[in-house]
């Protein structure tokens, strides 16, 4: 192994040492390198097997549109596939691995399908294994899938964290290059607010890669001097590291941030990547413009890299691509990079020009073939050579690396991102950024831009120009003069003819020019057809190096303008984002907020199960010792409510004050009954419609004074009925004097019921709470036993006696706990929402089981409940429409087991006696079922059709999903005290 | 029996004690801070807004037209409802118990905010004394400038826990500390 | 990824603090309007392509209902105004 290093030059630390390993060989590269820099100074041009074929491949760019180089970077649960090796800063400790070859990357037997390329063109996957049809789940695919295909995915849980964040500015440059730093530069020094992001770890773009002198210093001093001003700036953000990846509207940019993927040791406290959602007044795009590979035959041989990639890893990593290089270019970077490996000793075999003629500076004694081709490559595992042709004379030449140059493309991608295409430009035979208005423009190269000089007065005056247009005073800015720099034009070459070998437009889709004229004739000429037949562009890299050619290639082969074929779509991202950084913190139990109740400790420490309600976390039932399953303690707390006292926290309820002088006329118009009497001291069930006539929602509304009410809602719509008021007060009666605000999180509420509430509930309360004082639906104000002043309300949702009882929430825990002591002797008992939901049921209360958008207060039996003498309200028109007063609506019956040890569960459909399941026969469904413990059997609420005239037809419960048939007596819902007895102690 | 009731801050699980070793960037939890929300009846948001701001004692956050948080650390419960119920066209409830308030200061307060909330706190945009209601760390809240590095955020109790350890992590990358405020 | 909205009240915005509830157009009608009415309010919508006018609700801000005057295609937003004000003035109909 020979080091390709050179002795001295690049921004290297020669000093910095760093170890790190490649498919488990050790390696040493500097600090300032990146894994492709280093592989190359250590002779390691083989990085990688192709898609397709297995074609050994080597790193082909030294910047982010690196199709080939992709390694799997770590190991164990950070390991991450398909790391652009070119894009990986090195660090100590490194360890990359190289993707899709067995046993390893010298010897891949899946290079067999090399020798098969000849049959394995574009759509051969889709013709050859279309038959039989089951095969290809089973069979075909998981053959292809584990014989093409790139790095593999670890299953294990990423054990990094990962952030977002929010930014704002007034100008965002994206890329810092020589516009971008200049852009950058003339923006902050007018006073604008600016953010200048890079997606690589070190400012200056392609400065760092240059030879010349920029305002009398090298170009690298240049950009380390302007960074260092910038840096000393309040009014700029550097961001090194970051891709912007996306622009979004509204001026959103979307960019990742890798904050310590290049270090050893990550801190704990520091995420792994950030996301980042930058505001932007002006943005200018200053990404830079990406050489064009060319197309000729074995133009993807370990080797064959491009010009201005050979020209970066000489200049800023201090390493020689070869020890000689052969050139082939069809503009001035061939010459220039020949020139820069000559002027650091390196051999130079040859310059094949494309072109007849150039004016280009010719390095001394190197020769150039004018008018030549290359039609094939010689070398295994490593470019041993080239077979060049001129007028049909074929040669020879010897060389270790070859550099490539077809031109160049401005990097536009961020701006076509929101629908608008790139522009055709024949002057400069590239696809040119769209106008997408003065807010995000294109500067330097990116905006087509050629020389270097004329890239930095054109960041300069963009830089400068929008700051003027947000306000800010002009600045003049004085752009350095540049010294020694060439004239990087060229002439369009999008296809060397005569090749000997697959030329490819593709490298890491593996597809070829053979592939493109394929698809033309087989029909799939649109260029997105193209695309999707070929694959072309569809590859990780998103066909940042080989969609120019793909389109200049179909162009030719139908004889018109790359402008008529014009370009497939942009999407972001940019480049790839990894699924942490789009989650931030966001994942597992910080995927959405948690919400718990004041009474959330209490119901810990008296043994809650909880469940999931929405964002809450509710109590669902409290395990007591030698309890083995849910049902046993559910039944227990049942019991406990039926024949003792139950305590219940339903904090979770939602809870709104309503203030005002118009409060009672607004609730009249919100519920369908009638609130305009409700006396002060006293509450109200109420029932909620859509404008449609349907059901909304229902609660308790009790009055505390002449224009103050408090409403409850259920936990689940807490959230929708303060909307829908919030709507209802500032869209249809803008005029009422009503306000609200939601005081759900001031008042922990918990329900004391059972025959023994009111004696438990007096032993805390200083009021008198007896039948005459506070009778049911009573609500007031009341003070604890030692001055805590709380609300009081008589109201049930068990049937029982039942109470609710609401304190500051910071006082819910410990009064929770004083009534488990002052209920002890009667037996209080912990109850969670399976014994409520079992409870109502037995009562037949309904919730949105029954509430489900499409009842009608009428089908639940609340018809009573609808006020049509007010002379509005919400949902009353459309309430008496045809269709919601149909004889046949379902109706709410409650269902029992014909043999009582039968069960059956809620979903189940009801069929009359013999009749096959279907549409036509349906005749309901249930909506709720429990086993009561009461009653000692299942029941069950259900919707029927003309469901109340039917008391005590049996019918069949009929459950296709659990393949179950039991038969059921059609009773009244209310299975427990029907004549609500227990309800008025 | 007289009640002998103990009063629970929510965030009582996720700190203990008072602040000892605090760093400069810190997360400072009021423990029983007094707050009101404040509403202005039918058209007399400008004259209640005025009235608010003339309360000594009170300080003023805005929730929304014709709404507002006051919160006060000088007045207690029962003479900031008084001050309140003697304010023409305004209705208020004591949320001060629903509501937790977090006070986040230091150098890097406004980077680790910016991790939570999606509005610019450049202190010329988000000055000294400016409030509004956001979205902090996935829900509402309202957040003020009370010094240039000092921000006071008031968010639902229910959803304190979720949101104080949401913040400590953003804040870990700043050594961020958190503490009972001393009374 | 984001866009932003400028809620008259609050300034500028992101999307995940607005709930939408549909068109703004529709007024409710008289309780004696006809059912015909009370039917095309309840149900039927125009579904426009290009500009457009619907409620938002600034849920995570100042709690109150805006219209929000955009193009649904573009997303270019031509006024954001609070649908009490936006009601009341009739000239602000397009």
């Amino acid at each position: 192994m020979s080091s390709f290093r050179l002795d001295a030059g690049g921004l290297v630390n020669r000093s910095d040492a760093l170890s790190f390993s490649f498919d488990g060989k050790s390696f040493t590269g500097f600090s300032g390198d990146t894994l492709a820099s280093a592989l190359l100074a250590n002779d390691q041009m083989l990085v990688g097997r192709s898609f397709k074929y297995h074609r050994p491949r080597g790193v082909v760019t030294a910047g982010s549109a690196e199709p080939n180089a992709l390694v799997t970077v770590g190991a164990g649960a950070r390991a991450e596939p398909n790391a652009r090796a070119t894009m990986v800063e090195l660090h100590s400790g490194l360890s990359a691995v190289s993707q899709n070859r067995f046993p390893s990357l010298k010897h891949d037997f899946g290079a067999v399908n090399g020798l098969l390329s000849p049959f394995l063109g574009a759509g051969f996957y889709y013709k050859t294994f279309m038959w039989p049809k089951p095969f290809w789940e089973k069979v075909y695919e998981p053959l292809i899938r584990r014989a093409a295909g790139l790095g593999k995915v670890t299953l294990a849980a990423d054990p990094d964290r990962y952030e977002k964040s929010w930014a704002h500015c007034d100008l965002l440059v994206v890329g810092g290059g020589p516009a971008g730093l200049m852009a950058a530069l003339a923006a902050a020094r007018a006073g604008a607010r600016v953010i200048l992001a890079d997606e690589g770890f070190r400012f200056g773009g392609s400065m760092l890669s240059e030879t010349v002198t920029i305002g009398g210093l090298p170009a690298q001093d240049f950009v380390r001097q302007t960074i260092e001003e910038l840096a000393t700036l309040a009014n700029v953000t550097l961001m090194p590291r970051t891709t912007v990846f996306g622009w979004y509207d509204d001026m959103v940019f979307g960019a990742v941030e890798r904050v310590q993927k290049h270090v050893s040791q990550p801190s704990a406290d520091l995420p792994m990547e950030r996301l980042w959602r930058i505001v932007a007044r002006r943005a200018i795009l200053s990404s830079g413009a990406e050489e064009r590979p060319l197309v000729f035959g074995g133009n993807d041989r370990p080797g064959v890299m491009t010009a201005n990639a050979a020209r970066t890893y000489l200049n800023r990593y201090g390493v020689a691509v070869g020890s000689r290089v052969a050139v082939f270019t069809n503009g001035g970077s061939g010459y220039r990079t020949a020139s820069d490996l000559v002027a650091r000793g390196i051999e130079v075999t040859a310059i094949v020009d494309a072109r007849q003629t150039a004016q280009d500076t010719v390095p001394d004694g190197v020769r150039v073939i004018r008018n030549g081709s290359i039609i094939s490559t010689k070398g295994r595992h490593r470019l041993s050579g080239i077979i060049t042709a001129r007028s049909g004379f074929e040669e020879v030449i010897s060389c270790d690396a070859l550099a490539m140059s077809g031109g160049w493309s401005p990097i536009v991608h961020l701006m076509c991102q929101r629908g608008a295409k790139p522009v055709w430009s024949d002057e400069a035979q590239g696809f040119m950024a769209p106008d997408v208005g003065a807010g995000f423009v294109a500067a330097g190269s990116a905006a087509g831009v050629e020389r270097l000089s004329d890239c930095l007065r054109d960041g300069a005056a963009k830089g400068a120009a929008s700051a003027a247009a947000l306000g800010f005073a002009p600045y003049d800015v004085n752009t350095p003069d540049v010294e020694g720099e060439y004239d990087p034009s060229f002439a369009p070459l999008w296809y060397v003819p005569g090749a000997r070998d697959k030329a490819f437009v593709d490298f890491q889709n593996d597809v070829a020019v053979s592939d493109l004229g394929l698809s033309q004739r087989e029909g799939f000429s649109h260029i997105e057809h193209t695309k999707r037949y070929t694959t072309a562009g569809m590859a990780t890299d998103q066909g940042k190096l080989g969609n120019v050619a793909t389109i200049g290639i179909v162009a030719g082969m139908r004889g018109v303008s790359p402008a008529e074929i014009g370009t497939t779509t942009f999407r972001p991202f940019y480049t790839p984002v990894s699924f942490g950084a789009l989650a931030g913190a966001e994942r597992a139990e910080h995927l959405r907020p948690v919400r718990t109740s004041p009474l959330h400790g209490w119901a810990k420490k008296n043994g809650a199960s909880f469940v999931e309600s929405g964002l809450w976390y509710r109590s669902a039932w409290f395990v007591r010792a030698g309890e083995t399953g849910w049902r046993e303690s559910v039944d227990r707390e049942v019991r406990a409510v039926r024949e003792a006292v139950g305590i219940c926290d339903v904090s979770t309820l939602g809870k709104i004050e309503i203030f005002g002088s118009g409060a009672a006329e607004f609730l009249n118009r919100i519920y369908s009954n009638s609130f305009l009497k409700l006396p002060v001291g006293k509450a109200r069930y109420g029932l909620m419609l859509r404008e449609d006539g349907m059901v909304s929602d229902d609660g308790t509304t009790s009055r505390l004074s002449d224009s103050h009410y408090v409403m409850t809602t259920t936990t689940a719509y807490a959230g929708e009925v303060l909307a829908h008021m919030e709507f209802a007060a500032q869209t249809f009666w803008p005029d009422l004097d009503v306000r609200f605000v939601s005081t759900s999180d001031q008042w922990a509420q918990m329900s004391i019921a059972g025959p023994k509430a009111r004696v438990v509930l007096s032993r805390i309360v200083e009021d008198d709470i007896s039948a005459q004082a506070l009778p049911l639906l009573g609500a007031r104000t009341v003070t604890l036993k030692g001055g805590l002043q709380a609300r009081l309300f008589r109201i049930s949702f068990s049937g029982e006696l039942a109470f609710e009882l609401a304190v500051p929430a910071g006082y819910g825990e410990s009064v929770a706990d004083a009534l488990m002591d002052a209920g002890r002797d009667a037996g209080i008992t912990a109850y969670g929402v399976e014994a409520l939901n079992v409870l109502r049921i037995e009562k037949g209360f309904v919730t949105h089981s029954e509430l489900d958008g499409r009842t009608t207060a009428d089908d639940v039996g609340l018809g009573r409940m609808m006020a049509m003498q007010k002379p509005d309200f919400i949902g009353k028109r459309l309430s008496t429409r045809f269709g919601l007063t149909a004889a046949d609506r379902l109706q709410l019956v409650g269902l029992k087991p014909v043999e009582i040890d039968k069960e059956f569960k809620a979903g189940a459909h009801l069929l009359k006696e013999n009749a096959t399941p279907s549409m036509a026969n349906d005749q309901g469904f249930v909506s709720s079922v429990c086993h009561s413990p009461t009653l000692g059997h299942c029941i069950g609420l259900a919707m029927l059709k003309s469901g109340r005239e039917r008391l005590g037809e049996r019918i069949h419960v009929w459950d296709g999903l659990r393949g179950t048939d039991v038969v059921a007596e059609v009773c009244s819902p209310v299975f427990v005290d029907p004549d609500a007895t227990r309800l008025h102690l | 029996m007289a009640l002998n009731l103990v009063h629970r801050h929510v965030l009582d699980d996720h700190i203990s004690g008072f602040e000892t070793g605090k760093n400069p960037n810190h997360l400072s939890v009021a423990r029983r801070p007094v707050i009101f929300s404040v509403l202005a009846l039918q058209g007399r948001d400008g004259d209640v807004g005025a009235a608010l701001s003339s309360v000594a004692g009170f300080s003023v956050r805005c929730s929304g037209p014709g709404e507002w948080l006051i919160v006060s650390d000088t007045i207690g419960p029962e003479a900031a409802a008084g001050a309140l119920a003697a304010i023409d066209g305004a209705t208020f409830a004591d949320q001060s118990d629903g509501k937790v308030l977090m006070a986040l200061y230091g150098p890097s307060a406004r980077k680790i905010l910016a991790k939570c909330v999606a509005v610019d706190l450049h202190r010329d945009v988000f000055a000294k004394g400016y409030s509004a209601s956001m979205l902090c760390c996935q829900v509402a809240s309202n957040v003020m400038r009370t010094m240039d590095d000092q921000f006071e955020i008031i968010l639902p109790r229910s959803y304190a826990g979720f949101v104080f350890e949401t913040m400590m992590e953003m804040g870990r990358e700043y050594a961020l500390t958190a503490g009972f405020a001393s009374p | 990824m984001a866009s932003l909205i400028t809620c008259p009240h609050c300034g500028v915005r992101p999307k995940e603090e607005f709930s939408i509830r549909g068109a703004a157009g529709p007024v409710r009608p008289s309780p004696s309007a006809r059912q015909e009415v009370w039917h095309a309010y309840a149900y039927v919508r125009d579904n426009p392509k290009g500009r457009y006018q619907e409620y938002w609700h600034h849920a995570g801000g100042c709690r109150r209902w805006l219209v929000v005057d955009r193009d649904n295609v573009t997303h270019a937003v031509f006024a954001v105004i609070d649908a009490t004000e936006w009601h009341k003035t009739a000239g602000s109909r397009i």
